[in-house]
């Protein structure tokens, strides 16, 4: 539940996802849920004459599996909560 | 015809499908000709005996009664949506309402030709047989007086549809009657099998139906009573009610329905029932009533008109949908009411429920096929669900994300919001989840009512409910019973969830046992590494660090038990002050002995004290101030002696000095500058706050007896902290003296310890004086890096190295000392005051004009720093001339 719970408070955030096959989308993040399916408003991609199809879209429901990874803007994370949370989580699986 | 492309009929000859015979008894012995086997060798037995209790479905559940080759269509019937189509085009006028309706309404969604019957009939049944209409792929039939029945024009939109099949299931009805079909489940895609049950049901006690949940699937409690009533061993599938609403009227003219549309489509009307129990299902229609079978008949009249080769004889249905009168008396209540309905005259009800008929313009006309169009397309799939189970489904995903110990399962979430809020917990956390999940549903707009509120309510009930599920979970999941629930929504796999992914590494948990076992084996390896003197003085530690200077940060390491068992400990402490902060959170009371244990503080068993190590890593560092928080004053007094008592060994003073570490890095700096943030402010806080005189004079001695005070006042945060414990001797006596007079035996400690110090660092005084290249590769290293406290200036370019820590060290030396200590510190460092004094003239002379502002910022605070210290004795420097404090 870790990056579940991270992912939500990065929500209303403007995040880079990257897909694994390689399209870049910005946008804003609405939504994650437990599979860490996201959904985007107000996307733009990365490499517009590559995908144009993606030009008239708004939004945008991502699979989870789907992503390879996402940027953050380093302000978004308290890195030292984030290592707390990871640590209790690893105490709670030890237990 | 079976789903997997077995032709199970022709089961007595044919391709030996074992399964097939075994169902079929009478077919059993007989041999494929074309099999390779003798089926006799082959065969065991299994078909032996009777057909089994339950062997009456089998037939429907492989699909026996289908066409092979069929397309199965799950959803709204491709078929029937090109009828649609046709039908408004060749009969517009019949569509008149729609049309209307939908001019009117706008952007509401309008049920085409949609009209709610007699409050009996909207709630009835939302059952019909789930397997049977599998099979078969016709489009739903479409019961005419459906359209006779409508009392007027009304035009619903989904939202009133679902709250209508909510009032359904909330009020169970009496058995699906004749195929007036409730008002929702327009476009449903199931195909006209459906409403074969509707014999089954009217043949059905109605207590059976009543307080069924409608989600689940209730097929066999009545089907089999059912049969049961009318003494047939017939083993009809008909009975199986589905849990969803039957087959609906269309958005089309009704007669384009019962006529030409089904005629047209429906290619294997009545296959299942056919086959397999039709036969049976005829029988009990001894007693049928005419206007039922007429009703029945309208039902099906596509039938006779089909083109299936396994059509049925005509006159089989008007019987199959007579229930026997004996069965109940609801049912009774029905066919009178449907008596009625039958009996008005249909066009005579058409016309006076429809509006007024006007001629279509050609655009109107145009735009209705659009809409019609867009409606159909809409409607495709649309009721497939009911609202009580998008209910389940929704409860059953909620419950996979919330919890009821957000603090343990959501701890980065909560805190986060906490802290980002500033402390003030906001909306409860199903709130927040309710939101979001309306958000995410597209619910969020409350319907045609724009109840956006009733929404949200109904919201936090389901994730109320949900969180019940999910305290439930962990019971089931020690029962192994989760996947039976959890099932219902997909495979998940027990073992691999979204809770516990599959992980990369497989670390092998240490049990405690072996915790202690291996560090006693790091102790060994150290002792061993450490040469035999050493480990034999391990016994006997030696806090005294005279001997030995600790330049090498892995030798402390391994002195203090080893980077690993450091490491670990960290971690250990860790887990005891989150453990005491959720403690803390849920109100209890907390009991720090566990985490006094794990600083290993009194712990003589290391040369070095593992706490001194810890300090030696960041993380170390950063946990210090909650360490605090939940230490009492006897302890933390005991973790600063001790740490007072090691300075030499602490990691951060070898850095720090610019005789252990003549070329500072960058992050070297940065360690000291988080040293100095986080753990010297907590010494100040705590010495300022609640330390006594003696207290803060006892750190002091442990200081100066334990460690070689000069090598420490080389480092700037060695310097710092015995400027700290000094000068907050000297201002707790400053106090005390204006109160009750210190005693005389605190007097005299005091001035044994003022110099005891005076002493260590008498004749080294010059050495605090970092030297040149030193401070310049200071400079370089925080002017290309982050700006540190190291340095001042105006701007980066200008940086140069900040002394004042260095002043006000003999500021506080000279403020606690006599006179005579002055005039020591004064020889001293002459040459450093006069050479601060020529620095800061020379700043003026030698930079260009543009800078001079620069110039004159770095010599104002040069003057300063060496004031500070110079107006202790009453002197001021100015204008590079020493004089006399006025």
């Amino acid at each position: 539940m870790l990056f579940f719970s991270f992912f939500k408070t990065l929500v209303d955030q403007e995040v880079t996802v990257e897909l694994k096959n390689d399209i870049e989308l910005k946008g804003t993040l609405k939504s994650v849920d437990q599979f860490l399916n996201l959904k985007l408003d107000n996307i733009s991609c990365s490499d517009e004459s590559k995908y144009p199809h993606l030009l008239s879209v708004r939004n945008i429901f991502i699979r989870g599996s789907t992503v390879r990874y996402v940027y953050l803007d380093k302000n978004m994370v308290d890195t030292n909560l984030l290592q707390d949370a990871a640590r209790r989580e690893a105490m709670s699986s030890r237990k | 015809m079976s789903f997997f492309g077995f032709d199970t009929s022709l089961s007595g000859q044919n391709k030996g499908s074992n399964r097939d015979s075994r169902k079929k008894a009478n077919n059993r012995k007989s041999k494929s000709p074309e099999a390779a086997m003798d089926f006799e060798d082959t065969y065991q037995g299994f078909g032996e005996h009777e057909g089994e209790e339950d062997d009456y479905l089998n037939d429907e559940t492989f699909g026996n009664a289908t066409e092979l080759g069929a397309d199965f269509d799950f959803g709204y019937g491709k078929g029937e949506l090109e009828a649609v189509g046709q039908s408004s085009v060749s009969q517009p006028a019949l569509n008149r309402s729609y049309a209307s309706a939908a001019t009117s309404t706008g952007s509401e969604m309008p049920m085409s030709g949609y009209h709610t019957g007699p409050a009996h009939i909207m709630d009835d049944g939302m059952d019909f047989t789930p397997m049977e209409s599998l099979w078969t792929n016709q489009p739903r039939a479409m019961p005419p007086q459906q359209y006779q029945q409508q009392p007027e024009v009304q035009v619903l939109s989904m939202e009133e549809l679902e709250r209508q099949q909510q009032l359904q299931q909330q009020h169970p009805q009496h058995g699906y009657v004749g195929g007036v079909a409730p008002p929702p489940p327009v476009g449903y895609g199931y195909p006209p099998q459906a409403f074969m049950p509707q014999a089954g049901y009217q043949g059905m006690p109605q207590n059976m139906q009543q307080g069924m949940p409608q989600g689940l699937p209730q097929g066999l409690p009545q089907g089999m009573p059912q049969g049961l009533t009318q003494g047939m061993p017939q083993g009809l599938p008909r009975g199986m009610p589905m849990p969803m609403p039957v087959p609906m009227p269309m958005a089309g003219p009704p007669q384009r329905f019962s006529q030409a549309s089904h005629a047209v489509q429906h290619q294997q009307p009545i296959s299942a029932g056919q086959q397999s129990g039709q036969a049976s299902f005829v029988a009990p229609g001894s007693s049928q009533s005419p206007e039922l079978s007429q009703q029945s008949a309208t039902s099906s009249t596509q039938l006779p008109t089909t083109k299936s080769p396994v059509m049925a004889a005509p006159g089989l249905f008007p019987q199959v949908s007579k229930p026997p009168q004996s069965v109940s008396s609801s049912r009774g209540q029905f066919v009178t009411e449907q008596d009625s309905r039958e009996s008005t005259p249909r066009g005579a009800r058409r016309g006076s429920m429809r509006k007024p008929q006007e001629p279509l313009s050609p655009e109107d006309l145009k735009r209705l096929q659009i809409r019609q169009a867009k409606v159909d397309k809409i409607l495709r799939h649309s009721g497939v669900m009911t609202p009580r189970d998008k209910d389940f489904i929704t409860r059953y995903q909620l419950s996979q994300i919330v919890t009821d110990d957000p603090y343990n399962e959501d701890f980065y979430f909560q805190v986060y919001k906490i802290i980002q809020r500033g402390g003030i917990v906001g909306e409860s956390n199903k709130g927040l989840i309710a939101r979001a999940y309306l958000e995410h549903s597209g619910h969020r707009l409350g319907g045609r009512y724009k109840r956006a509120d009733v929404a949200l309510q109904r919201m936090q009930s389901q994730v109320e409910k949900a969180v019940t599920v999910a305290k439930e979970r962990p019971q089931k999941s020690r029962e192994n019973l989760d996947s039976a629930k959890e099932g219902v929504l997909g495979k998940i796999s027990s073992a691999r969830n979204s809770k516990a992914p599959r992980r990369q590494l497989q670390i092998p948990l240490q049990k405690g046992d072996d915790e202690d076992v291996s560090s006693s084996a790091i102790e060994d390896v150290v002792q061993s590494m450490n040469g035999v003197d050493i480990s034999s003085s391990s016994k006997t530690r030696r806090r005294s660090s005279y001997a030995f200077r600790s330049v090498d940060q892995r030798a402390v390491l391994s002195r203090s038990g080893g980077r690993k068992f450091v490491l670990s400990l960290i971690e250990t402490v860790y887990a005891e002050v989150l453990e005491l902060e959720a403690q803390l959170r849920s109100g209890k009371e907390t009991d720090s002995t566990e985490l006094w244990e794990a600083l290993h503080i009194a712990d003589d068993a290391y040369e070095v004290s593992p706490f001194i190590s810890i300090l030696s890593f960041d993380k170390g560092v950063k946990i210090m101030p909650r360490i605090f928080n939940f230490l009492n004053k006897d302890q933390k007094l005991k973790l600063l002696y001790c740490f007072f008592s090691e300075l030499s060994h602490l990691n951060i003073i070898v850095t720090s000095s610019y005789k252990t570490n003549p070329n500072p890095s960058d992050s070297q700096l940065k360690k000291l500058e988080l040293f100095q943030s986080v753990f010297l402010k907590i010494i100040v806080s705590f010495l300022s706050s609640s330390a006594e005189f003696l207290e803060v004079l006892g750190l002091l001695l442990a200081l100066v007896k334990n460690n070689n005070v000069s090598f420490i006042s080389t480092s700037k945060i060695g310097l710092n902290l015995i400027t700290v414990l000094i000068s907050r001797a000297a201002l707790i006596k400053q106090d005390v003296s204006r109160g009750n007079v210190l005693s005389s035996m605190e007097a005299s400690s005091w001035n044994e310890i003022y110099d005891k110090l005076f002493t260590a660092l008498e004749t080294k005084l010059a050495v605090v004086f970092p030297p040149d290249e030193y401070t310049a590769k200071v400079v370089t290293a925080s002017s290309s890096g982050t700006v540190t406290s190291a340095t001042a200036g105006q701007s980066q370019k200008h940086q140069f190295y900040d002394q004042s820590y260095i002043w006000q060290f003999l500021a506080s030396l000279a403020l606690s000392g006599k006179l005579n200590h002055q005039r020591v510190i004064i020889d001293e460092i002459r040459e450093e005051i006069f050479g601060t004094i020529s620095r800061a003239e020379q700043l003026l002379s030698s930079t260009p004009a543009e800078e001079q502002q620069i110039a004159m910022y770095q010599r104002d605070k040069l003057y300063q720093d060496l004031n500070l210290f110079l107006n202790v004795m009453g002197l001021v420097a100015r204008d590079g001339e020493i004089s006399e404090l006025k």
